[in-house]
C-alpha cells in the first residue's frame, strides 16, 4: 500500500499544538513510518504540495490567510484543523488562561476583535472541515487516534460527551467539592480531564459538546460560585466561549 | 493483563466469515454471500440478525437478509453510512468478516402457516423482510394468500431488482410497489407507502401483517393495518435501535424492560404498542 | 464457622499478610474537600492506609469486576486474521465495602451471569475476595437503610463489623474462612460481642433511616407504573446536564460502550469496551442520525425506570438502586436523588 502523505500548515497561533505532535517521541517515529511527511515547518525543511491529509494549526486572522487556506483545501484530501485556534478561532489569546488578568483579555478581547477589519475566525468559517482535533494544546493521544483512524480510513469518533465523564473515570475529586467551579459539564470530551487530574479545572478548552445545557451550567455555576472572587470573569469566560463556539 | 489464546469461546469474539459474492444493489447498498469459515451452517431464522465485525473498524448489527437454504452460505446487504458499512464497501470477494451471532427474534414462520400474509417493506426494512419472503415463496404451498407492498424514496433506491422483476410477474403472489419522488422513466405508483392500502383486499381472519421500515413508517402503517381488521396479535414488526453486545448487556438497546438485541428485533405488535419508547 | 475475633492491634497484621499475599485493594483518603474526607478504592501499599470508618467512597469498587476501560480480545489483521482472547485473571483482595456496595455487587453478578454469561466480568469476581465491613458513618446523601441494605447477609467473603475495641468477623465463604486460617489472629465471639454485634447492626440500620423513602420500596415499581406522564421528569430534566455521572458512579450502573483501537503499525490492536451511560445525549443515537431517546426528559426518566422497574421485572427481583447516594451527592444540579424523585412522585401520587 502506497504511504498516505501529510502535510501540516500554520496559521496564526503558537505552534503548540505541532509541538505536541513533536512531542509524541516513540509514537512519532511510528506516525513517521506509517506516512509520508511532505511539509512540516515546525521539523523539518522543504515542502510539497502533494499531500492527501493537511493538519492545519491556527485561526485564520487575515485576509490573505483565506487563500493559503483554500488552496490547502484544493489539495487535501482530508483537512484536519488541528487545535482550538483552527477549530474555534480566536482562543489564542487563552495561553496562560489561569491568570485573571488573561481571561479577562479573552473575554474582552473576543469583542475588541469586532472593530477590527477582520476578525479571527475558525478555519470552518472559510473551508470545509473534515474533523476537528479540539484543544489548546491537542491532546497528543487523540491526535494518534485521529491519525490511525484516517490510515484506516475510519471517521474518527471524537467524544460528544462531556469532560465530567472522563474525569468520573479518572476518579478524580470534582472541583466544585473543592470550592473551585468548572466547565466540564459542557465541555466536549476527550482530552482525559487532564487538567482535574492535574489538580486544576476544566476551563473549556476543547469547546463545547453539541447540545450543551447552558442554562442549567449557569445555574450551578451561580450556586457554587457565590462568594467566589472572581465569579463574574467565570461567567464571561464561559459566555464568551459560547460565543466563539457559534 | 495476561492475554491467553482463545480456549473456549467467548461470546464477544467473532468467528469468521469469507465473502464469496458481491453484488451492487444501489448506489450505497450491497449485497454481500457469504459463508462460515470452518464450513458450518449460520443456523439462523428469518429475521435474525448477526454482529457484523471488521477488526480495527468495529462491528454493527445487520439483518440476514437470505433465508436458511440448503447451502451454508448467508447473505447481507449493506448501506454505506458511516465506518464499518463504508469499509465493508471497500472489501472484495475472498476477503474475511467477523460474524457473532445469529441474534434474537425471527419472523413467525411456523404461527403463519396457512396463513395469508401481507409484507410491507419501507426502503432498507426489504433487507431483513426479504429473508422472510423468500423463505415463504420457497415453500410457497405451505402459506395462504401472499401479498407484498414496497415503497421507496424515488426509484434508484429500489433494492434487489430482478428479484422484484420476479414478484411483479408472479401470480402465485401480489405485488404493489411505490415510490414518494419518481424520476421521469417511473411508471408505477406515486406517494407514500400507505397510499397502496386502498388497493389491497385482506381477509382480517386469517391475515398477518409484517412491516419493516424505517421507524417513521410504522405508526402510519399499522393504522392501516388495524383499519383493514388485522388484530394487534397478527402484526409483527423489527425494530431497529442502537446496539453494542447483542447479549442483553450494553444497555443500548432498550425499549421500556425490553431488550431489542434478544427479545426483538422481531415484534408482535400486541406485545409493544403501550410501550412509551417503542414506536 | 462461628464468628470471630480481630482484635484491633491485630489489624495491621492481617492487612499487611494480606498485602505480602494478594494486590490488596482498600478505601483510602484522598484529600479533603469542603465536605469532609474524599475516599477511594486503591491499592493498599501499607497498612496504615487503609481506611475502614469511611462513610462512602466516591467512585464504588464496580471498577474491579468491570473496568472504567478493558480490553475484550486483542487482534491481528492481515492475510491472517486472528483474535486472542484477554482473559482477566489476577487474583485480588479488596479490603472494606459496605453493606450496600456488596448488595450491589450481588446485583451485577445477577446481570453479567443472566442469558449469556459475561466471561469477563465473571472472571474478575472469580477472582477477587471481598471483605465487607458495616458503616460506622452515613454519607450525607446515604439512604440505603430504607433500601433494605444496612446488613446484608450473603454477598461477601468476609464481613467485619466495629465493635469499638475490636473486629467482628462473620464468614460467608470458604475463601474467606481460608483468609481468616491462614492470615489473621483470631479468637471465636464470646456471645456478649455476639449480642453487641446484634445491637451494633441495628444502631446502623437506624443512622440510615435519617434520610429515606416515605413508603416501602416494593412499591416503586407500582408507582412508577402510574407515574410515566408526570411533570416532574420534564421539570427536572431541564437541569440536567447530560453529564453522565449519576451513571458513572453508580454501583449498579453497567452499561457500555464497544470499539476498536489500533496501533500504529495498523495491524494489531483491541477491541475494548467502556463505560458508557443512558444520560448521555448519543447513548442511543443510530447512524443514520435518529435518536431514540433524543431528550432530556427521556433520558433522566429513563433511569429511574430502568433501576425502579425494568431490572426489577426483568433480572432482579429487587429496586436496582441500593441507596448509597453517589449520584445525589455528585449530581451539580442536584436532580438524580433517588429518594427525593421517588418520594415527590409518591406525594404527587397520593
Ligand atoms: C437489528 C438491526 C439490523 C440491521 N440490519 C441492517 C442491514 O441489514 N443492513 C444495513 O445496512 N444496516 C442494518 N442495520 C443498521 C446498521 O447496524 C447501522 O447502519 C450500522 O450500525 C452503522 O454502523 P457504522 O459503523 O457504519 O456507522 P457509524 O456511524 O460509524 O457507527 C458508529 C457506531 O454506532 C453504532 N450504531 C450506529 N447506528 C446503529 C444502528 N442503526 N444500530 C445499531 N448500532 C448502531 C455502531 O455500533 C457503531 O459502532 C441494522 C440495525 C439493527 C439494529
Ligand atoms: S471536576 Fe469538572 S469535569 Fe470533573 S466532574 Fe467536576 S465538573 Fe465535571
Ligand atoms: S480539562 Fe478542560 S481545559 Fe483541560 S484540556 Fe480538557 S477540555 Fe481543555
Ligand atoms: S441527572 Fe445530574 S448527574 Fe445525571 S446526567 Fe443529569 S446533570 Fe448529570
Ligand atoms: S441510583 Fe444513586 S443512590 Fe442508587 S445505587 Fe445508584 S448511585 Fe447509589
Ligand atoms: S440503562 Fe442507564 S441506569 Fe441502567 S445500567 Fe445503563 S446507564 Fe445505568
Ligand atoms: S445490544 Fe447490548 S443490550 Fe442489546
Amino acid at each position: 500500500m502506497e504511504k498516505a502523505k501529510v502535510a501540516f500548515f500554520d496559521f496564526a497561533s503558537c505552534e503548540g499544538d505541532q509541538l505536541q505532535v513533536i512531542n509524541l517521541e516513540e509514537d512519532l517515529l511510528k506516525v513517521v513510518e506509517a506516512v509520508e511527511i511532505v511539509s512540516f515547518r515546525e521539523a523539518m525543511k522543504g515542502h510539497s504540495d502533494d499531500y492527501d491529509i493537511a493538519f492545519v494549526e491556527g485561526s485564520v486572522t487575515r485576509r490573505s490567510d483565506e487563500a493559503r487556506l483554500k488552496e490547502i483545501r484544493k489539495n487535501a484530501k482530508v483537512l484536519v484543523a488541528l487545535g482550538a485556534c483552527a477549530t474555534l478561532g480566536g482562543v489564542n489569546l487563552l495561553k496562560n488562561f489561569q491568570e485573571a488578568e488573561n481571561v479577562r483579555k479573552f473575554v474582552y478581547g473576543d469583542k475588541a476583535f469586532q472593530y477590527e477589519t477582520y476578525p479571527a475566525r475558525p478555519l470552518k468559517a472559510v473551508v470545509p472541515v473534515d474533523i476537528d482535533i479540539h484543544g489548546c494544546p491537542i491532546n497528543r493521544h487523540e491526535f494518534v487516534m485521529v491519525f490511525k483512524s484516517l490510515l484506516l480510513g475510519k471517521k474518527p469518533e471524537i467524544p460528544n460527551y462531556p469532560v465530567c465523564v472522563e474525569c468520573k473515570m479518572a476518579e478524580s475529586i470534582c472541583v466544585f467539592e473543592m470550592g473551585m467551579t468548572c466547565l466540564g459539564p459542557v465541555t466536549r470530551a476527550g482530552c482525559g480531564a487532564c487538567c482535574v487530574t492535574e489538580g486544576s479545572y476544566c476551563w473549556g478548552c476543547r469547546g463545547l459538546v453539541d447540545n450543551p445545557n447552558a442554562d442549567s451550567q449557569r445555574e450551578v455555576l451561580a450556586k457554587y460560585g457565590l462568594g467566589l472572587r472572581d465569579i463574574l470573569n467565570k461567567f464571561r469566560l464561559y459566555s464568551g466561549f459560547s460565543e466563539v463556539a457559534q | 493483563m495476561k492475554y491467553q489464546p482463545l480456549a473456549d469461546i467467548s461470546p464477544y469474539l467473532p468467528q469468521w466469515a469469507e465473502i464469496s459474492r458481491i453484488q451492487k444493489l444501489t448506489e450505497s447498498e450491497r449485497l454481500f454471500e457469504m459463508h462460515l469459515a470452518d464450513g458450518e451452517p449460520l443456523g439462523h431464522k428469518p429475521g435474525q440478525f448477526i454482529e457484523l465485525s471488521l477488526l480495527g473498524i468495529g462491528e454493527a448489527p445487520i439483518s440476514i437478509s437470505s433465508p436458511p437454504g440448503v447451502e451454508n452460505s448467508f447473505e447481507l446487504a449493506v448501506r454505506k453510512v458511516g465506518n464499518l458499512t463504508s469499509a465493508m464497501h471497500r472489501l472484495k470477494v475472498g476477503d474475511r468478516v467477523g460474524i457473532r451471532g445469529p441474534f434474537g427474534t425471527h419472523f413467525p414462520v411456523d404461527e403463519t402457516q396457512g396463513k395469508d400474509i401481507l409484507f410491507v417493506a419501507g426502503g432498507i426494512g426489504l433487507v431483513p423482510l426479504r429473508s422472510f419472503i423468500k423463505f415463504v415463496l420457497e415453500h410457497r404451498r405451505d402459506y395462504g394468500e401472499v401479498t407484498i407492498l414496497f415503497g421507496a424514496r424515488n426509484p434508484s433506491e429500489q433494492l434487489f431488482l430482478d428479484e422484484l422483476e420476479d414478484w411483479r410477474r408472479r401470480d402465485d403472489l401480489r405485488y404493489l410497489e411505490s415510490v414518494d419522488r419518481p424520476d421521469p422513466n417511473w411508471t408505477g405508483h406515486v406517494g407514500v407507502i400507505t397510499t397502496l392500502f386502498p388497493y389491497i383486499h385482506v381477509d382480517p381472519s386469517k391475515t398477518y401483517c409484517v412491516v419493516v421500515g424505517p421507524p417513521v413508517m410504522y405508526r402510519f402503517v399499522i393504522v392501516e393495518a388495524k383499519a383493514k381488521g388485522i388484530p394487534d396479535t397478527h402484526i409483527f414488526l423489527s425494530l431497529e435501535r442502537r446496539m453494542k453486545c447483542g447479549l442483553g448487556k450494553c444497555g443500548h438497546c432498550q425499549i421500556n424492560h425490553l431488550y431489542v438485541c434478544q427479545d426483538g428485533p422481531v415484534f408482535r405488535y400486541s406485545d409493544i404498542f403501550d410501550l412509551e419508547e417503542a414506536l | 464457622m462461628a464468628l470471630q475475633i480481630i482484635e484491633k492491634s491485630d489489624l495491621a497484621f492481617f492487612v499487611q499478610n494480606l498485602m505480602d499475599h494478594f494486590q490488596l485493594e482498600g478505601v483510602q483518603s484522598k484529600g479533603q474537600s469542603v465536605y469532609g474526607q474524599a475516599f477511594f478504592y486503591g491499592t493498599i501499599r501499607s497498612p496504615a492506609e487503609l481506611c475502614l470508618d469511611f462513610d462512602c467512597t466516591v467512585m464504588p469498587p464496580k471498577k474491579y469486576f468491570l473496568p472504567p476501560q478493558e480490553a475484550l480480545f486483542r487482534f491481528q489483521t492481515g492475510p491472517s486474521p486472528a483474535c486472542f482472547e484477554c482473559r482477566p485473571n489476577k487474583p485480588l483482595v479488596i479490603f472494606g465495602i459496605h453493606p450496600y456496595d456488596l448488595k450491589a455487587i450481588s446485583q451485577m453478578d445477577r446481570v453479567f451471569a443472566a442469558g449469556t454469561p459475561d466471561p469477563h466480568y465473571l472472571a474478575r469476581r472469580e477472582a477477587t475476595i471481598l471483605i465487607g465491613i458495616d458503616p460506622t458513618h452515613v454519607a450525607p446523601r446515604s439512604f440505603w437503610a430504607s433500601m433494605e441494605a444496612a446488613v446484608v447477609s450473603s454477598g461477601f467473603d468476609l464481613m467485619m463489623t466495629d465493635l469499638g475495641a475490636n473486629y467482628i468477623v462473620e464468614t460467608g465463604s470458604e475463601k474467606g474462612k481460608a483468609l481468616l486460617g491462614d492470615y489473621a489472629k483470631v479468637r471465636p465471639a464470646t456471645s456478649d460481642e455476639v449480642r453487641q454485634r446484634v445491637s451494633q447492626r441495628s444502631h446502623i440500620a437506624d443512622m440510615g433511616q435519617k434520610r429515606g423513602l416515605t413508603f416501602p420500596k416494593r412499591e416503586i415499581p407500582i408507582l412508577l407504573q402510574h407515574s410515566l406522564t408526570s411533570p416532574l421528569w420534564e421539570e427536572n430534566a431541564t437541569k440536567c446536564l447530560s453529564c453522565g455521572t449519576c451513571n458513572l458512579v453508580c454501583p449498579t450502573c453497567y452499561c457500555f460502550d464497544v470499539w476498536d483501537d489500533m496501533e500504529l503499525n495498523l495491524t494489531q490492536g483491541q477491541r475494548l469496551r467502556r463505560w458508557d451511560g443512558c444520560l448521555l445525549s448519543d447513548f442511543a443515537r443510530v447512524a443514520t442520525g435518529e435518536n431514540f431517546r433524543g431528550t432530556r426528559t427521556s433520558r433522566y426518566r429513563h433511569r429511574f425506570y430502568r433501576k425502579g422497574q425494568y431490572l426489577f421485572f426483568g433480572i432482579l427481583d429487587d429496586v436496582a438502586c441500593v441507596g448509597c447516594g453517589r449520584c445525589a451527592a455528585f449530581c451539580l444540579p442536584d436532580i438524580a436523588d433517588p429518594v427525593e424523585v421517588f418520594n415527590r412522585l409518591k406525594e404527587k401520587l397520593n
